[in-house]
């Protein structure tokens, strides 16, 4: 009996039908070392951080490879813009046609390390409507969200209020992880965002 | 009783305890005394000089941001990373040399001044301030030496003493100077970093000789921040008319310069010093 396959296939088998989101998990699973190729040269899934999320679960962005991805950092108790973005990025799901639907998966990073804990995050998922299925929202520490904010060409700045001032950037990552489209700013530009979540393989 | 300081060599985290050298049971009084004499008087580490507590007066400021942005002590390079430094840093992690950095932490200038990955070549003397590193780069080199960057806050503050005091402002003509060196060329090889005169603090070469990141430099808003459009929307006009001293031209630059810039950018005239918290917690 070769518990190894097994396992493989039980896991390639959850994959394949979508309630599990980390691709990374079925090689895991095996008890093996992740061998996958090296990321690709433009990849930002070569940031090693260890995020959290918001059932308090470690992860790496390398886990969603595979996928196609539309991300956005935020934080909760932003009053405007966020609430914005997160809206747009749930009508960017409805109008995705139904098999990519099922695989994009639609991430949130917090800016606010301080605020935004598991349970505010959780609560954040609830109030949204958030699926489990579809949505990810990370926190982590200062060093790691500077980094990501860098290597997506986000600027923010924390006032003395405890806000955030921050640039408002969905970003649709192909399925290595490069970026291949950002759309800047609330207005308009969802249809681009679509086609290219479409496209993002 | 012996407390040590965070010895260069050795240190990763930022934030390191002292150590005791000796079984001590110490009332919280002593305790206090102690920490409070030894972060005066500790001993810096090498190369770096420490930057007292105080405040530092952003140019720019949002409604919700304070006048005066209160700046812990914390120690600072004397000095920028020198080519010599980095080239140690470059043979100690490969995934850094030239030829196999990824396009995402560095751009196709990254060290493009060496003559190749690791021979520094006629146009990057050893002792001449490391150029053409990006923000992931610098940061890199900063956690490998057991160090960070410093905030935009910090360099700044360490950067508005004059010679003679805390205050540039007070020294008729420090700023003029700081200007001229915006004016003059980069030049094809740079001199030895450490060659400038120090600050008040005993800092060098942090206005006249190469530009320098800061680890929060992806700060300065662009247009569609959750602000909106008015105020910052259009930088420049935003920033110059925002600004709280408009005679320090100097320092509206580097706001300009900073935002400017991508992680991954290298450029021929800026690099980067290392900084270190002075304070344990």
């Amino acid at each position: 009996m070769n518990a190894i396959r097994t396992l493989r296939l039980l896991a390639a088998a959850m994959l394949a039908t979508g309630p599990i989101l980390r691709a990374a998990d079925c090689c895991c699973a095996a008890g093996q070392t992740a061998t996958a190729a090296a990321y690709a040269d433009r990849s930002i899934y070569q940031l090693d951080a260890t995020w959290t999320t918001d059932a308090g679960q470690p992860f790496k962005l390398g886990e969603l490879r595979g996928r196609p991805i539309v991300l956005a950092m935020f934080f909760t108790s932003c009053g405007y813009a966020c609430p914005r973005i997160v809206s747009d990025m749930a009508q960017i799901r409805q109008t995705l046609p139904r098999a990519v639907r099922d695989r994009a998966v639609f991430v949130l990073v917090s800016f606010d390390d301080e605020r935004d804990t598991v349970a505010a995050l959780h609560s954040y998922r609830e109030l949204h409507e958030l699926g489990a299925q579809n949505w990810i929202l990370l926190r982590g520490a200062p060093g790691e969200i500077r980094e990501l904010a860098a290597v997506l060409g986000v600027s923010y700045k924390k006032d003395a209020l405890g806000q955030f001032s921050h640039s408002n950037l969905i970003t649709i990552l192909n399925t290595e992880g490069e970026i291949i489209h950002q759309r800047a700013g609330l207005e308009g530009g969802l249809a681009e965002a679509t086609r290219a979540v479409v496209a993002s393989r | 009783m012996k407390v040590e300081v965070p010895d260069q060599a050795a240190g990763r985290g930022n934030h390191r305890k002292f150590r005791w050298g000796g079984r001590v049971v110490l009332s919280t009084l002593t305790f206090t005394l102690t920490c409070a004499l030894t972060t005066v008087a500790a001993e810096p580490p090498p190369g770096m000089t420490l930057i007292p507590a105080g405040d530092y007066t952003p140019l720019l400021r949002d409604k919700n941001d304070l006048a005066e942005i209160p700046v812990a002590a914390f120690w600072l390079d004397e000095r920028p990373v020198a080519n010599g430094e980095f080239l140690a840093f470059v043979r100690a992690n490969p995934k850094w040399r030239r030829s196999r950095v990824s396009s995402l932490f560095a751009d196709g200038q990254y060290l493009t001044h060496w003559t190749n990955d690791l021979e520094l070549g006629p146009q990057a003397p050893a002792d001449a301030p490391v150029v053409h590193v990006s923000w992931f780069a610098a940061r890199a080199y900063a956690a490998w030496a057991g160090k960070r960057l410093p905030t935009m806050a910090e360099w700044e503050r360490a950067a508005s003493a004059g010679y003679h005091g805390p205050e540039a402002k007070a020294e008729p003509g420090f700023n003029a100077q700081a200007l001229e060196w915006f004016a003059a060329p980069t030049p094809a090889v740079f001199p030895a970093a450490g060659s400038g005169r120090p600050n008040f603090y005993g800092v060098r070469d942090l206005l006249d000789l190469v530009w320098e990141w800061v680890d929060d430099f992806n700060t300065a808003m662009v247009t569609g921040d959750s602000r909106g459009a008015a105020g910052n929307g259009l930088f420049c006009g935003g920033a110059s008319s925002g600004a709280r001293d408009p005679a320090d031209y100097a320092a509206l630059m580097r706001v300009g310069y900073r935002s400017s810039l991508r992680a991954n950018y290298t450029v021929a005239n800026l690099g980067f010093r290392c900084a270190r918290d002075a304070e344990t917690r």
